[in-house]
Parts: C-alpha cells; structure tokens; sequence
C-alpha cells in the first residue's frame, strides 16, 4: 500500500491478526444467514426482538470485525500509526469480544436473564475500548494528519460514544437503572452507529483509497477536511439537544440524508474518471455500495414524511447494502495484496501471484451473490416467502468469504513452509 | 560511472500494479543498472522493502508533486547524479 506518511513492514500486523477477524466477521454473517430461518421478515420490524438481535448480528458481528481487520491493516499504511504489539491488541479484543456478543444476543431473546445485559456490557465495552483507546491516542499523537486519519479518528471517537451509550442502554435493559432516557439514548446510539462510526469510516477510508486504488482525481479538500467534522458536530448537537427536544432528530436525519448522498454521488462521479476503462469487481461493490446509500437516504427522507409500512425497511436494506458492499469492495483489494506483500517481504521467490490468492473471477461472482442477496431481501418485504431465500444466500455469501481467507491463509502457509527464498540484495 | 537505466512510468497505474512491478524490476537487478520509478505517491513499502535488501534507494517529489524513486544493486555510486528532477 502507498502512503505519503509511512509504512515500515515492521509496522506491518502479522497477517494473522487481519486474516483472523475477517474470520470472525464471516462467521457472524454465517450466523446472520441462518437467524433469518427463523426470525423471518420479522426483521422489518425495528422494534421486534428479531430486527434487533438481526441488525447487532449484521452491525457489531460482521461490520465491527470486518472495519477491525481493515483498521489493524490500514493503520498503518494510511494513518503512519504504528500499533505495538498488534497480536496480543488484538487478543485482547477478539476473544472477550466475541463472547460478549454472544452474550448480548443470548440477552436479547431470553430476557428473563437479565444480567447477561451487564455480563455482556463488561465484555464489550472492556474489548472494543481496549482496541480503540490505543488507536486513538496512536492518532492523537500524529504530528501530520491526512484527512483520512483525521475522519478515522473521529469515527473510533464515535465508536466509544456509541459504546458508552450502549452501556447506559444495558444498564436499563438489566433493571440496574431506571433509564428515563432510554428513548433518546436509543435514538442518538443507532445515530452514531449508522452514521458516526459506518458511515464516518468509509467515507474517512475512501478519501485515500479511491484516489489510490482506482487512480482518479483527487476529492475537493474542502470535503476532505470538513465533511467528517461535520457529521460529527451535527451527531453530538442532536445527542445533546435531543435529551430536551427529540424532534431535533428529523433535522439531524434530514442533514445528515443531504450530506452522505452528496458524497456518495461525487465519489460516483469520481469513479466515472478513473484512468482506467474497465471495472472489476471492487469497482462495482463501490458503485453498488453507494448507490444504495443514496438509495437510503431516500427512502430515509421519505420515511420522515410518509407512514408507507415498506419505506423505511427499504432505508434498513439499502443501507446495509451500501455498509456491506463497499467492506466487501476493500476486502478483496486487501486479502489478496496482504498475502502477496508479506510473502514478498519475507523473501519467497515462490509467493503466489495476488490474482492467485483470489482470482478477478471469484470476486465477480461473489459480486452476483451479493446482488441477488439484496434483490431478494428487497422482494422478501412484497412475497415474505422468499425471505429464506434471501438466509440461504445471505449463509453463501458469507461462506465466500470465509472460503477465500481460509485458501489465502494456505497458501500462505504453505509458501512460508515449502517456498523458495530469494535474497535481492545478495544476488 | 555509467549504469543501464530501467525506468518504470507507474503514474497512470491502480495500486499495487506500480509495486508488483517495482518488485520483479528489484529480482534482477545487478551491479551495472538501476531501477527509475516515477509514481504518484511516495511509495513508502516498496522503499522499506529495498531497503531491507540491502538496496541503496532515493526519493524525491518534484514540483508537481510527483515521485522519483531510483534505486540500485550497486551501492559504490552516488544516486543523486541519476536523479532527473
């Protein structure tokens, strides 16, 4: 990867620990697929147990370990962060993580257990802070910020907000406090989740990469340095007037709708003039990736002025869309070159070429997996039936994924153990 | 000393083509050329990897802010009378 501020391959993580959380988040999708057998088009209902125990499936289990892998990977390379001993953070993060969230989910649906709510908000809050607090003060110390480094530093920031109104959430939920805020701490946390840390972050990411990856025009500055402030100054004045004036969120949401469809459309535009003519598969997750953000957003602002029961699960899918196919979009741009990369760095002469970690084809047809998953999603809301279509390919996309980390990890592990070194120094 | 130039124009090119490149360029080197990369971004893991080699590597951004990377096998001359900035 290329950055004007700096990678050290000793800065590097061991491929592992980006290997092992898009492990983790494929499992969770996995997971997601077969919850669907039996919540259904519950789902559509955010206030069903199924749409939440669905969205922290989608949201915490796969969106949070999939941004973690990109976040120990790109750290580095974008930011110039160094992490000290990425193996054992990420430890540390993983394993109490993963339990907590399960136990979150078990909380969910036995609610006469209600101190798995507190169990659970020990593990996670103990986790997700322990793995961003270093982060963040890795950031804070940078004496040469990029826009990218300042948007993702904003977007870990809002990670511990929405964590520490989670906190409160569960609290309430475990009858440990009476929680006469709930309403609007509920309201200020899916905020922040959905626009604060998703949204934040991939927009923060793409500032650096689509330039990058696709050799287009740089974004205006003025977008690069204010769009992310912004979303997070409009964020925490709502979070703070909404304890008096909850209504304050419809102007936050239309705000908010205005600005992320703005940058979804220039970043359209921007693919439009990258140099090269043809488009792999990352290219169209991008293109599908925002164009269902503007998609959402939409429906969003639609659902603002209308009651029509199917707009605002067409927001939900569409935004899931655009969070799923954009990390889908920098996972096969980063598996592929990590494997390559350190093998390469460690002297194998043998490394497998990155189009054989994972070839152009298989992401293209990942590319049509996911497609046919959102359409029927989307027709699950007129014909419920097809909803277990949608489980069956929601598990095979995800069982995509897992495929190609599992074959990357081999073949990595195999060319670290019969491979051919070279040493280009001493040739 | 007059060493064989191997230039490589990665300016128009996706990432990571420029360091896939770069990288099998780096294999066959030898004492009589040098590699003279121009790339829009300072290429910082292909310069750490050189480097780690035993290459003797040069950056530097010129006006329009573009990089010229030179890097050689041959670490008796001085990288800098190659350097066309």
């Amino acid at each position: 990867m290329f950055s004007q501020n700096g990678l050290s391959l000793d800065q590097a993580p061991p491929i592992t620990v980006v290997f092992k959380f898009f492990f983790v988040g494929a499992m969770f999708g996995i997971l997601s697929g077969i919850s669907l057998f039996f919540y259904r088009v519950e789902i559509f209902d955010s206030s069903s147990v199924a749409a939440i125990t669905f969205t922290h499936l989608l949201t915490l289990g796969v969106m949070l370990s999939f941004m973690f892998a990109a976040l120990f990977q790109m750290l580095p390379v974008i930011a110039g962060v160094t992490l000290t001993s990425p193996q054992h953070k990420s430890n540390l993060l993983l394993y109490p993580f993963i339990s907590g969230l399960i136990t979150l989910l078990l909380g969910f649906n036995i609610p006469q257990y209600p101190w798995l709510f507190l169990l659970a908000a020990g593990l996670l809050v103990f986790s997700i802070l322990s793995a961003i607090l270093p982060m963040l003060s890795k950031l804070w110390s940078l004496e040469h910020h990029s826009p990218s480094s300042k948007g993702i530093g904003i977007a870990l920031f809002s990670l511990s907000i929405i964590v520490l109104l989670a906190l409160y959430l569960l609290a309430t939920q475990s009858g440990t406090i009476d929680g006469i805020y709930y309403p609007q701490v509920k309201t200020a946390h899916y905020s922040f989740g959905l626009f604060g840390w998703i949204g934040l972050l991939i927009i923060s990411i793409s500032f650096q990469v689509i330039e990058m990856f696709y050799v287009t025009p740089p974004y205006p500055s003025s977008i690069s340095k204010y769009l992310p402030f912004s979303l997070f100054l409009f964020l925490s004045i709502s979070t703070f007037i909404g304890f008096f004036y909850p209504d304050i969120w419809n102007i936050t949401h239309f705000l908010l709708a205005l600005l992320l469809s703005f940058y979804a459309i220039l970043t359209l535009k921007r693919l439009t003039q990258k140099k090269r003519p043809l488009s792999d598969a990352t290219v169209w997750f991008w293109r599908i990736g925002l164009s269902s953000l503007v998609t959402s957003m939409f429906f969003m602002l639609l659902g603002e002025f209308t009651s029509f029961t199917f707009i605002k699960p067409l927001s939900y899918i569409f935004f899931a869309s655009f969070a799923l196919s954009i990390v889908f979009a920098m996972f096969y741009k980063i598996v592929p070159f990590l494997t390559w990369f350190h093998l390469n760095s460690q002297g194998y002469f043998t490394a497998p070429m990155m189009h054989e970690v994972i070839h152009p084809k298989t992401a293209k047809k990942h590319l049509y997996i996911h497609l046919a998953t959102i359409v029927t999603f989307i027709v699950s809301l007129f014909v419920n039936t097809i909803i277990f279509i949608s489980a069956i390919l929601t598990i095979l996309s995800f069982s995509w994924i897992a495929y190609q980390i599992i074959h990357a990890n081999k073949l990595y592990k195999e060319t670290q153990k019969n491979g051919e070194k070279f040493d280009m120094g001493n040739m | 000393m007059s060493l064989r130039k191997i230039g490589l124009d990665t300016r128009g090119l996706e990432h990571p083509e420029p360091l896939e490149m770069a990288i099998k360029i780096l294999k066959n080197l030898d004492n009589e050329t040098y590699l003279y990369m121009l790339h829009r971004k300072k290429p910082l893991p292909l310069i750490d990897l050189a480097k780690e080699h035993d290459f003797q590597v040069l950056g530097k951004e010129d006006t329009a802010n573009e990089w010229h990377i030179l890097i050689s096998k041959n670490k008796t001359i001085d990288l800098n009378d190659f350097l066309d900035v």
